[in-house]
């Protein structure tokens, strides 16, 4: 079982909550917010000779799984890098596991690495949206570069991280959310992915979090 | 013994020598009738005694002397470790036959070579092909590759001391083994400098029962002097530190008295550094010196290499790109700025100079700071007793394993019973057991232990038509092509003038933290970074007065066991107040105020130093023992004291000793100090700790690359292969959870343990520690003995709390974070 450790914050007018397992709940849309799953990319590594256990993927849906029930969420937003790479076994086991709710609907804004054949989105009833999607007050957005909307955005695609330095010159990296004015960029969803502590956004709040804790660096 | 001197093969060598007036040296003579008698064996000598020609005019006469017995193709195999070797023995040699009037190719192959000629060589190989481990390793990765081999008659290798000890070795150790299942009668012959365990690397190069072996030992002696370079007053040279730039104004004048001088700095950084003093020194050198070194562009380096061979430089900065090499006969002089960590190295380097038999090799030892002055005593004294560090081979590395029944699926396909038995006759896998070797076969067929989690992984798969183990993907062939080899190396970028040519090579790491307008620092030109597009790096020449050098990771070598024994003689002898060695002379203020603000150790007693700073409670111990076994005894020390408290360590480490830091009070007393250095447990706490630490983790490193879990990427080709972008730490990570027991995480905490750690030596340190009076001092601020540690060594981290507790403790404690 996993501990599900909750941080509310409120960005312009919606508010969120954040949870130390790499997704964050809208209440109001009764929606999952995520990024970066890359399911497929065990396989992919498989396929090209490098044995990563199957596991890896099971584990993250499970984690995914639990949240879902957890908020009784009926929606999912994932902002881009869903799937990894081309079709493998990973993907057909996360069509499975997606089959098995009767009504989640699944929305997807596509990644850089999102490069599947479209009859696949639809049979897996994948609301598709490139290069974004738009609310009345947000913008859902796989790499959020250059801002030039007014919309405030939620993007992913970074694998944010932060760097903590304490007494002693003690030092580690945790995985993190970056919140600022006009953003909010998640962390990477799957566990098998790495961090990236350089280049976060100017005067934003990071959001840290380890297995059972969040909180603001 | 005179049926040799009568062959035809011998006749026709001697006349040749005679008609250059020259005799062959005795260890020569021995050798080539060794060979004759169809010995196996190894030569040591020293450079520039001819020992190349021990070999190869060997097997010469035997041609000479049969020639029907040899066939078409491949006769001698010459394997080296240096790429930049070959070409020039590949000239001599080829000199040599025309001259003694032998119609044979002798070529090179390896990365250099181009790929028409690669071609050629494939459809008939010379007659002698001089090449790399890792080159054999990729020919072993072609279809029908076995034709190439079955008519060699000789494998040598040359500098194998330089390989032996190394997972290079191993190649080696391997590819012999292959060729030698190829051919009939093989003779295996190897070529090495004076190492502390000659008749072990003999028997790793040949542990073959079937083959008679030899060793032949040339009785000529190079002689070498060693002169110390010292400052003219004692306050010169600063405490900690490694550039050593207050020496400058002494080196002009060495480079001055000789006609060529290599200086060898231990890391690329320091020689891109001390390229610019010297000049800020002498700006009447420009032209006249040059830097060599790792990541400075092949073209460039055979220019330098020529230069030095024509005499047309004065000095040149190297690193160890030219620890070994062709012999550059202007050489006349060697400096060696810091310390060269071993002694083995030092007389490697000093031998550069002075070539020619019975010339004097002669190196100059430029200490950069205080304590180095007692390991320039040491490497002399340990030089005096004619003392050489012993090179341990490596055993079990699960990894080149891996790697190599991979290559050999990729190539011809494999038989399992027959290449079991094969790897049990070499050295290095002489106690693998059939257990590990089936785990090896499912690691490569089935990806891992449980069932169905490896879908879609079919790396090697058996032929059930002819009962061989293939890899049929030609995705995963090409991709195991890409990284066969054990060498690790960062991800490397190219960097180029905007307008065309190609400057060297720096870390991706370094660029990463550069913005477009920064200059930096890179083969001796200050330039200005521009753009980085497709793995390269545009620049443009920078007037700028200040740039950053690039720091290379690596080159950090640390002093090997032999010379820490050294060291603390000299330490000892330093503090007798009449010493009359001039190196150790120049301690005695800095030991006056060690003694001042803490204590001076003697020979029977242990210093323990305690410190409270702003940073937190630091925790220094003094063994001496050089950084690798420090490092050890500094986990098992932290290990031990937060088995009494949780606490997290940040530990730093160098040479002579290591620090423990900690943002809480360590609960220490003189009791407690006694007993963390109790002997008691030691090799269970040992192990304990290293599982603790990082430093399993960091070995995976190259573990990872050389086993193929990491692709590394390709310096200079656009190629990246995005989607199959991991750490070794992300894999570390996932097979610790998912394949606990994967043999090459084992593998990574026995090389912490066998490379590292050395039982024996922990053992005798830990008595030596246990006879000692343990002196432990309260210190106000640094001391001559801890401030090194402070500014320049390594660091690593520790902890057995709880990481939830470690972040309640920073967010009350200073609430310090950072990006």
């Amino acid at each position: 079982m996993i501990t599900i450790a909750e941080f509310k914050c409120v960005c312009q007018t919606e508010t969120f909550i954040l949870t130390n397992q790499r997704a964050l709940y809208w209440d109001k849309e009764k929606a999952l917010v995520l990024s970066d799953l890359h399911v497929g990319k065990a396989a992919t590594f498989r396929k090209h000779g490098i044995p990563i256990s199957k596991a890896v993927l099971e584990d993250d849906l499970k984690r995914l799984n639990q949240l879902i029930l957890h908020f009784n969420a009926e929606k999912l937003i994932i902002v881009g890098d869903l799937f990894h790479a081309e079709h493998n076994s990973d993907i057909d086991y996360f069509e499975d596991w997606l089959a098995s709710f009767e009504n989640l609907k699944v929305e997807l804004i596509l990644g850089n690495h999102d490069k599947l054949q479209t009859e696949l989105y639809t049979r897996m009833h994948l609301g598709v949206f490139q290069p974004k999607k738009d609310t009345d007050n947000l913008s859902f957005i796989h790499d959020a570069v250059a801002k030039n909307t007014k919309q405030f955005t939620v993007s992913g695609h970074t694998h944010p991280g932060v760097l903590i330095k304490g007494k002693a010159k003690q030092r580690f990296k945790l995985p993190c959310y970056q919140i600022t004015e006009q953003q909010l960029i998640l962390p990477a969803f799957s566990l098998f992915t790495g961090l990236n502590v350089a280049n976060a956004p100017k005067n934003c709040k990071q959001i840290a979090f380890t297995d059972n804790l969040i909180f603001e660096v | 013994m005179s049926t040799f001197k009568t062959t035809e093969g011998y006749q026709i060598i001697e006349n040749w020598m005679h008609s250059k007036n020259q005799e062959p040296f005795s260890f020569q003579y021995k050798t080539w009738q060794k060979y004759h008698s169809g010995y196996s064996g190894l030569v040591v000598a020293p450079t520039g005694f001819g020992k190349t020609f021990s070999v190869f005019i060997a097997v010469v006469i035997d041609y000479l002397n049969q020639p029907e017995q040899y066939k078409k193709g491949l006769k001698l195999i010459w394997i080296s470790p240096l790429r930049s070797l070959a070409k020039d023995l590949a000239k001599a040699m080829n000199e040599a036959v025309d001259e003694i009037g032998l119609d044979w190719q002798i070529e090179v192959r390896n990365g250099d070579t181009p790929t028409k000629d690669r071609r050629r060589q494939e459809r008939l190989m010379p007659d002698v092909l001089l090449t790399t481990p890792e080159t054999l390793h990729l020919l072993f990765s072609q279809k029908k590759n076995s034709r190439w081999f079955k008519n060699v008659k000789c494998v040598a290798v040359d500098e194998w001391h330089e390989l032996l000890g190394s997972k290079r070795g191993v190649l080696t150790e391997l590819a012999i083994a292959r060729i030698k299942n190829l051919t009939k009668q093989l003779q295996i012959w190897g070529i090495s400098a004076t190492i502390g365990n000659l008749q072990e690397a003999q028997e790793v190069l040949i542990p073959y029962k079937d083959l008679k072996t030899i060793q032949i030992k040339a009785k000529e002696k190079k002689k070498i002097k060693i002169v110390s370079i010292l400052p003219d007053d004692v306050e010169t040279l600063p405490w900690a530190g490694h550039l050593g730039r207050s020496l400058s104004s002494k080196i002009v004048p060495v480079i001055y008295e000789n006609n060529t001088t290599l200086i060898f700095t231990n890391t690329r950084n320091q020689s891109e550094l001390w390229y610019q003093i010297i000049l800020e020194e002498e700006p009447d050198l420009i032209g006249q010196i040059a830097i060599h070194h790792g990541s400075i562009a092949r073209d460039q380096r055979n220019w330098i290499e020529e230069a030095i061979s024509n005499g047309q430089l004065k000095a040149v900065i190297c690193t160890s790109s030219l620890d070994l090499g062709v012999d550059f006969k202007p050489v006349d002089s060697v400096i060696q700025i810091g310390s060269a960590k071993g002694i083995a190295r030092f007389l490697q380097r000093a031998g550069r100079s002075g070539h020619s038999p019975f010339e004097i090799s002669k190196i100059y030892a430029v200490p950069t700071h205080l304590l180095e002055l007692i390991e320039v005593s040491a490497v002399k004294e340990a030089v005096k007793q004619n003392e050489i560090e012993a090179k341990p081979p490596m055993v079990l590395t699960y990894d080149v394993m891996v790697q190599f029944l991979v290559t050999l699926a990729v190539g011809e396909g494999f038989d399992r019973d027959k290449i079991y038995k094969l790897l049990k006759e070499t050295f290095v896998f002489s106690y693998l057991t059939l257990e590990e070797f089936n785990w090896a076969i499912h690691f490569i067929t089935q990806g891992g232990t449980t069932l169905n989690a490896y879908e879609e992984f079919h790396k090697v798969v058996l032929d059930e038509k002819d009962g061989l183990y293939k890899v049929k993907s030609r995705r995963i062939s090409m991709l195991h092509r890409m990284n066969i080899g054990v060498i690790f190396s960062e991800a490397m970028l190219m960097v180029k003038f905007k307008s065309g040519g190609y400057i060297g090579m720096v870390e991706e790491y370094f660029i990463s933290k550069l913005k477009p307008g920064q200059s930096f620092i890179l083969s001796g030109r200050v330039l200005e970074l521009s753009t980085v597009k497709d793995m390269q790096v545009l620049v443009k020449s920078s007037k700028a007065k200040k740039a950053i050098t690039p720091s290379w990771n690596g080159g950090r070598l640390p002093l090997t066991s032999y010379l820490t024994h050294f060291l603390r003689l000299k330490l000892n002898d330093a503090l007798q107040a009449n010493n009359r060695e001039p190196e150790l002379k120049f301690l005695h203020p800095m030991l006056i105020r060690q003694a001042k603000t803490s204590h001076i150790p003697k020979s029977d007693e242990f210093l323990v130093e305690l410190m409270q700073t702003k940073d937190g409670f630091h925790l220094f111990m003094y063994p001496f023992e050089g950084r690798l076994v420090n490092e050890i005894m500094a986990s098992l020390m932290a290990y031990r004291i937060s088995k009494i408290k949780p606490l997290t360590f940040t530990i730093a480490m160098n040479d002579y000793g290591f620090e423990l830091l900690s943002d809480q009070e360590m609960p220490l007393n003189e009791d407690i100090i006694h007993s963390i250095l109790s002997i008691e447990n030691l090799m269970e706490d040992v192990t304990a700790s290293i599982n603790a630490s990082e430093m399993a983790s960091r070995k995976f490193r190259d573990i990872a690359v050389v086993a193929g879990l990491v692709v590394q990427s390709q310096p200079g080709t656009r190629k990246n292969n995005k989607s199959l972008q991991s750490s070794s730490g992300l894999i570390f990570r996932v097979l610790e959870e998912y394949e606990p027991n994967n043999l090459l995480l084992k593998q990574a905490y026995t090389e912490v343990f066998n490379q590292q750690l050395e039982e024996v030596r922990l053992r005798a340190a830990f008595e030596r520690i246990s006879k000692s009076k343990i002196v432990v001092k309260q210190t106000k601020g640094f001391t001559p003995l801890s401030f090194p540690l402070k500014v320049d060594s390594l660091r690593n981290s520790m902890s057995n709390e709880d990481l939830s507790k470690r972040i309640e403790r920073i967010k009350k404690q200073m609430f310090k974070f950072e990006e």
